[in-house]
């Protein structure tokens, strides 16, 4: 079981990474410019960081254990981030003229988990799910479940061998723990986010998967304190609350509470803070994002620990 | 005076690595004693320095192989014993780790007529009646209260302790705790601190020998350190006693 000082160290920090999130919104970063069209020649510059905010803020609704006026700004920002996507038409225009690109499904699962449809989005998905073409796009495993996940979410009748992408990735392998770099890690925490649905399926996670994680999160935990990567931190915080009973104890989140700003800024690593605001937002936002879900995430977990794959 | 100390003390590791050198040739060469010092002239104090520190590890070749400690070796330790006693621990931590590596010392020249007549100050011990009639020190603190990091990098300094033959509380302790020596050994490869790495490694082989599996295989762990070329001549001897250890010699 969680103890309550760690509950109440992740509530803090996740409210205020809220917070700093939804005034940067608020304050207009944020905004698909007029001309943004469907090809998206830079999608990591705006589109990526509302996708991630609209995601945490998903979760926040999903998971309900954020207070009304946290739960106000999650609200709040996936109105907006829906309206910048034109009620989804933009997603809708983007799938059907790249067949095989992923992000419009990934991202609409995130509104359509809190009730926000197309349904001609949802019919092209559908269809898209039909054919050997998409399934044959050579991608990571760690992404491959990303997609299933999301059509999961969505409801589309696709059924995936769930085991067999589970053991097509890195974590999959039970590799030698003392070979993961950081962008391994990266791919491990993602791998756990999407079997498990983000923890609400924490059941989902192969056995061996999870007997492994709870041996060597501990280890990777150190060194990524060690150095400062603050991101990973929280991403390795979120999954220990993805796999049952977690394995870490209360420094991660004691080391991202003392590094938090006062305005709920959370640095993604040791590095100075970019002085301008809007730097300093690209910079940092999904650590942000990923504060608010590891705190969403424990959370949820502690106080509910339903298991949505057994209802 | 810092620059008349220093090339002392370069000379005292220059020696350890030599001694070292001598004890990995014996242990390559199968098991014989390692030709440390000529017979019948004094014995440069740097060498009793040296065979102070690796201590218990001279008689890693006989004691990996199944052949009892050897007679020259043994009066050597023993001299070394009497002409440098327990260095002046930094802390009461560093104080234990002295005492333990002494124990090991001691029941390994136990077995010898060198057994020591010398005390050798154990800061923190308690007279313990075993058959050697060696003190065995206060255990070491455990997982629990130190956290597996800190426990870990004591127990890489115990090694020494990882010989056959030795036995007591520290095995006892590190039979009970594989997980937090395999969480430590990892972390010490990620860190690329393979001194320590190496050094756990040792723990890990012998609890294999022990039926307690480590929760890593130690093989891929021995030959990334060996490739990636450890600098010291004494971390090569650990490793090449992990080797032998991982290979299952003698119990």
């Amino acid at each position: 079981m969680t103890d309550t000082q760690v509950l109440a160290t992740a509530q803090q920090l996740g409210t205020r990474a809220l917070s700093w999130l939804h005034t940067c919104y608020q304050g207009g970063w944020g905004r698909l410019s007029d001309n943004t069209i469907i090809d998206l020649a830079e999608p990591n510059d705006v589109y990526k960081p509302l996708c991630e905010a609209a995601m945490a803020s998903s979760l926040v609704l999903r998971d309900g254990v954020a207070g009304p006026q946290d739960a106000r700004a999650a609200r709040d920002m996936l109105d907006g981030a829906w309206e910048q996507l034109r009620e989804g038409d933009m997603l809708y225009e983007r799938q059907l003229r790249h067949v095989t690109v992923t992000d419009p499904l990934e991202t609409y699962a995130h509104f359509a988990r809190v009730g926000y449809r197309h349904a001609a989005l949802e019919e092209l998905l559908e269809s898209i799910s039909r054919l050997r073409a998409v399934h044959a796009v050579e991608i990571q495993g760690s992404r491959q479940l990303a997609v299933a996940n999301a059509r999961r979410v969505i409801g589309l009748s696709h059924r995936p061998d769930w085991a067999e992408l589970a053991a097509r990735t890195w974590l999959g392998a039970l590799p030698e723990p003392w070979t993961i770099a950081w962008s391994i890690a990266y791919q491990v925490t993602h791998t756990v986010f999407h079997l498990t649905d983000w923890g609400a399926r924490p059941a989902d996670l192969p056995a061996p998967m999870r007997d492994y994680l709870r041996a060597w999160l501990p280890v990777w935990l150190d060194i990524w304190m060690e150095i400062g990567q603050w991101d990973l931190v929280g991403e390795l915080l979120i999954v220990d609350a993805c796999i049952g009973e977690p394995a870490l104890g209360s420094s991660g989140w004691e080391a991202l509470a003392a590094v938090q700003r006062e305005d709920g800024l959370v640095p993604r690593d040791a590095e100075p803070i970019e002085e301008e605001p809007e730097s300093a937002i690209r910079a940092h936002e999904h650590t942000a994002v990923v504060a608010v879900v590891a705190a969403t995430v424990t959370l949820s977990r502690a106080l509910n620990g339903t298991d949505a794959a057994a209802e | 005076m810092p620059f008349a100390e220093t090339p002392l003390r370069d000379e005292y590791a220059a020696a350890v690595e030599r001694v070292a050198g001598r004890t990995l040739d014996a242990l390559r060469g199968g098991g014989g004693a390692a030709a440390l010092a000529a017979p019948d002239t004094p014995v440069p104090r740097t060498l009793l320095a040296a065979v102070r520190v690796l201590g218990a590890d001279l008689f890693a070749p006989q004691l990996l192989t199944g052949a009892e400690p050897d007679g020259p070796t043994a009066a050597l330790l023993s001299e070394a014993r009497r002409a440098f006693p327990s260095p002046a621990p930094a802390s009461p931590e560093a104080a234990l780790a002295i005492a333990w590596q002494d124990w090991a010392a001691e029941q390994v020249l136990a077995r010898t007529p060198y057994r020591d007549a010398a005390p050798a100050p154990t800061p923190v011990s308690t007279p313990v009646s075993t058959p050697v009639s060696v003190s065995v020190p206060a255990p070491l603190p455990g997982p629990a209260e130190l956290g597996w990091q800190a426990w870990s990098v004591r127990m890489a300094q115990l090694s020494v302790l990882t010989l056959p033959g030795l036995d007591g509380p520290v095995h006892d302790a590190a039979r009970a705790n594989v997980l937090d020596l395999s969480r430590g050994t990892a972390r010490a490869m990620l860190r690329r601190d393979f001194t320590t790495a190496v050094r756990l490694a040792r723990w890990l082989a012998w609890a294999d020998t022990e039926d307690r599996p480590p929760h890593l295989e130690v093989e891929p762990i021995l030959d990334r350190i060996r490739l990636v070329g450890i600098g010291a001549v004494r971390t090569r001897l650990e490793l090449a006693v992990a080797e032998r250890l991982s290979e299952g010699g003698p119990r």
